[in-house]
């Protein structure tokens, strides 16, 4: 049987991190990954199955046959759901995680995103509560994520992180056709831009190439490696010391304990060439970091006498408070072409409406939008009056998919115990682990922050002289997808939250979450570099500390 | 299923003007494909729903539905997607009007591998890529 310092459940933003931390600080770390790696030609350029837009399979896993998950409906009605559909929640599995195909937006959380139930109190029916740390303790692990991952953008101009320490180490994307008009617009209305951070390369970082400006950003893999995740920063370089062992197509059955209820180790199925092989290893410590739902799943899985209900599980904690970000979106027609073909489209963004809101609690973030491929664009972006088929139809794709104006942005979710992850034992995936079943909305305070900021968005691109406007914001659903959160919470009292603050779980010394499980509020922002953040700040927790 | 139906459709629901429309882009080999693959669960219901556009015309004007006006096949489809049939459907005619306009749309402006953008005319159509300036 294999001994390691650390065994790391999962590869992406935050699970490559602690690898690399944890390896660099001379570790002997065995990390585990679910999906396989995958080359840019495997990821392909699919526009029907891809993390984006996934009506027939993804481009990044999992896989539609042998993963299910159960979807209850706010009607309480259950049904099984594959990867593709839009109630699996996914994310992707492979080496990388949802890095490996995301848009990479760099934000960090604003400071009162850490302090909400102190800002707003904690409005019925939510779980709403402060982070037990700040936005000033979190503040160097958000710049160790820029500078090590390679973020471009203009620190300086963005109004809620001012003052920084330190700018980006990388220039922002240059300004698209809509640029200007969206910056003009937002200056009449008052309103303070900024360049849109992403961990892209705009110049040659890290020892890759810089963007191309292919269109491909969101929901696929970057041709020259300029896009930044963890497949091509923090696990080479955690691989390079040799202190990391790298298990791909492997899942986590469980996180076992001895007779005293202490953490040893994980049980794990290694999928080879189709026969399935059961295997252990043993650790001093074991670090979850598998997503919102699949660490929750993999908590809750973990059950033993001393611990019926699930690791860290004993207030019934563990896979509550999901969420993720509602996106209002509107979009406005342009006299002038706002599309020129390079990528990634996203250039400006105001977070002047992320607090401090009349009536309002949270907000979120604006920006113009990545680049739509057109099949995306006819789903998504298409004014309701407009009809779905005939020539009209097609004379507006033609007329317009280059003319339409597109804000968006996520807004801050206000958790509550009843969105959640469970497990379901008599539905099983095809290793028979029994699977995530998600219920629950998030609450109705989300849904008014939303529709305020659906206003500010058609607001917005009305100011920019755009003519025919329309919106849409998604009502009460649950929240989680890509962004998903908050389902181990930190906290301070362990029958309020999961983890203290470094991820540690509640009543064990050796067992640590680290992964947007732990955010216990997910601000009104893409959440990656938060994660990112969290993770370089455990790691060196763990790696100075714990071990 | 009837190619002649199909064909006239999908051309229904993406005409050709100066840029060709689904038929000539290759939309149903991307349907026929789709339908045999991720959509094979669906074929019957599919198929089911072209039958029925045919028994519509029938019905409604005694002529097959490739042979109608512009006009008498845009009607015919208007009321299959508000549900106003005059036939008897075993599937829900509004549901499949659906699923054919989305299916459509999908080979049609999706990337030319699927099959129905062939020279991926819908990416020159919208300006997705400029074919003339790669």
């Amino acid at each position: 049987m294999n001994e390691y310092d650390a065994i790391i459940i999962g590869t992406g933003a935050a699970g490559g991190i602690v690898a690399c931390v944890l390896a660099e600080a001379g570790k002997h770390v065995l990390l585990l990954e679910r999906g396989p790696q995958l080359s840019f030609a495997e990821v392909g350029r699919d526009h029907l199955r891809n993390q984006r837009l996934a009506i027939y399979g993804h481009n990044a896993g999992p896989e539609l046959i042998g993963n299910p998950r159960i979807f209850v409906d706010p009607q309480g009605r259950s049904r099984i759901v594959k990867p593709h559909e839009l109630d699996y929640h996914n994310n992707a599995a492979c080496v990388g995680g949802g890095t490996r195909v995301y848009g990479a937006q760099a934000w960090r959380f604003h400071r009162d995103d850490f302090r909400m139930a102190s800002k707003y109190g904690v409005p019925a029916g939510s779980s709403l509560a402060d982070w037990p740390i700040s936005y000033q303790t979190l503040e160097p692990f958000y710049e160790r994520a820029e500078w090590e991952l390679g973020a471009a953008g203009d620190g300086n101009s963005i109004q809620h992180q001012t003052p920084r320490k330190r700018n980006y180490p990388l220039p922002p994307v240059p300004p698209g056709p809509q640029t200007a008009a969206l910056q003009n617009a937002a200056r009449q209305l008052g309103w303070v831009t900024s360049p849109v951070p992403l961990l892209i390369n705009t110049k040659p970082y890290g020892g890759r190439a810089s963007c191309i400006g292919c269109k491909y950003c969101v929901g696929f893999a970057c041709p020259t490696d300029a896009k930044s995740g963890s497949q091509n920063t923090v696990i080479p370089r955690a691989l390079a010391t040799g202190n990391c062992e790298l298990k791909t197509s492997t899942i986590v059955e469980s996180i076992d304990t001895d007779a005293r209820g202490n953490v040893t180790g994980v049980s794990y199925l290694v999928d080879s060439s189709g026969a399935t092989r059961r295997e252990t290893a043993r650790a001093r410590i074991v670090i979850v970091s598998a997503g919102a739902i699949e660490s929750a799943r993999l908590l809750l899985n973990s059950s033993s006498s001393l611990h019926p209900a699930g690791l860290g599980n004993k207030y019934d904690q563990v896979g509550r408070n999901l969420q993720g970000h509602l996106y209002p979106r509107a979009y406005g027609i342009s006299s002038a072409r706002v599309f020129n073909g390079i990528g990634p489209g996203v250039t400006i963004a105001t977070t002047q409406f992320n607090h401090d809101n009349p009536g309002i609690i949270g907000g979120g973030m604006l920006a113009d939008d990545f680049i739509k491929p057109p099949i995306d664009f006819w789903y998504d972006s298409l004014p309701p009056d407009l009809p779905r088929w005939g020539i009209e139809n097609k004379r507006f794709m033609r007329e317009n998919y280059t003319r339409v104006m597109h804000v968006r942005g996520p807004v801050q979710d206000i958790p509550n115990p009843e969105g959640r992850v469970t497990v379901d034992n008599a539905v099983r995936d095809k290793w028979r682990i029994p699977v995530a079943c998600l219920s629950g909305t998030t609450h109705t305070a989300t849904v008014e922050a939303a529709e305020f900021m659906r206003e500010r968005g058609e607001q917005w691109l009305r100011a920019t002289g755009c003519e025919r406007i329309w919106s849409t914001q998604p009502g009460l659903i649950l929240s989680g997808r890509q962004h998903q959160a908050g389902t181990c919470r930190m906290g301070t009292d362990p029958a309020a939250s999961v983890t203290d603050e470094w991820g540690r779980v509640h009543g064990h010394d050796n067992l640590f979450v680290v992964d947007g499980s732990l955010h216990v509020t997910n601000g009104g922002f893409n959440p990656v570099l938060t994660i990112m953040a969290l993770a370089f700040r455990s790691a060196e927790y763990i790696a100075q500390v714990v071990l | 299923m009837n190619s002649e139906t199909l064909r006239a459709v999908v051309d229904c629901l993406i005409p050709p003007d100066d840029f060709p429309g689904a038929y000539d882009a290759g939309v149903c080999h991307y349907l026929k494909r789709l339908f045999r693959t991720d959509l094979a669960s669906q074929s019957g219901f599919f198929r089911a729903g072209i039958e029925g556009i045919e028994a519509e015309a029938l019905a409604r004007f005694n002529t097959l539905f490739a042979d109608l006006t512009p006009e008498q096949k845009i009607s015919i489809l208007a009321a299959i997607e508000s549900g106003d049939v005059k036939t008897s459907w075993s599937i829900s005619p509004s549901r499949f009007f659906e699923m054919l306009v989305n299916t459509t749309a999908e080979g049609f402006y999706s990337d030319p591998q699927q099959g129905g953008n062939r020279h991926a005319v819908s990416w020159v159509m919208t300006g997705f890529e400029n074919v003339s300036d790669s």
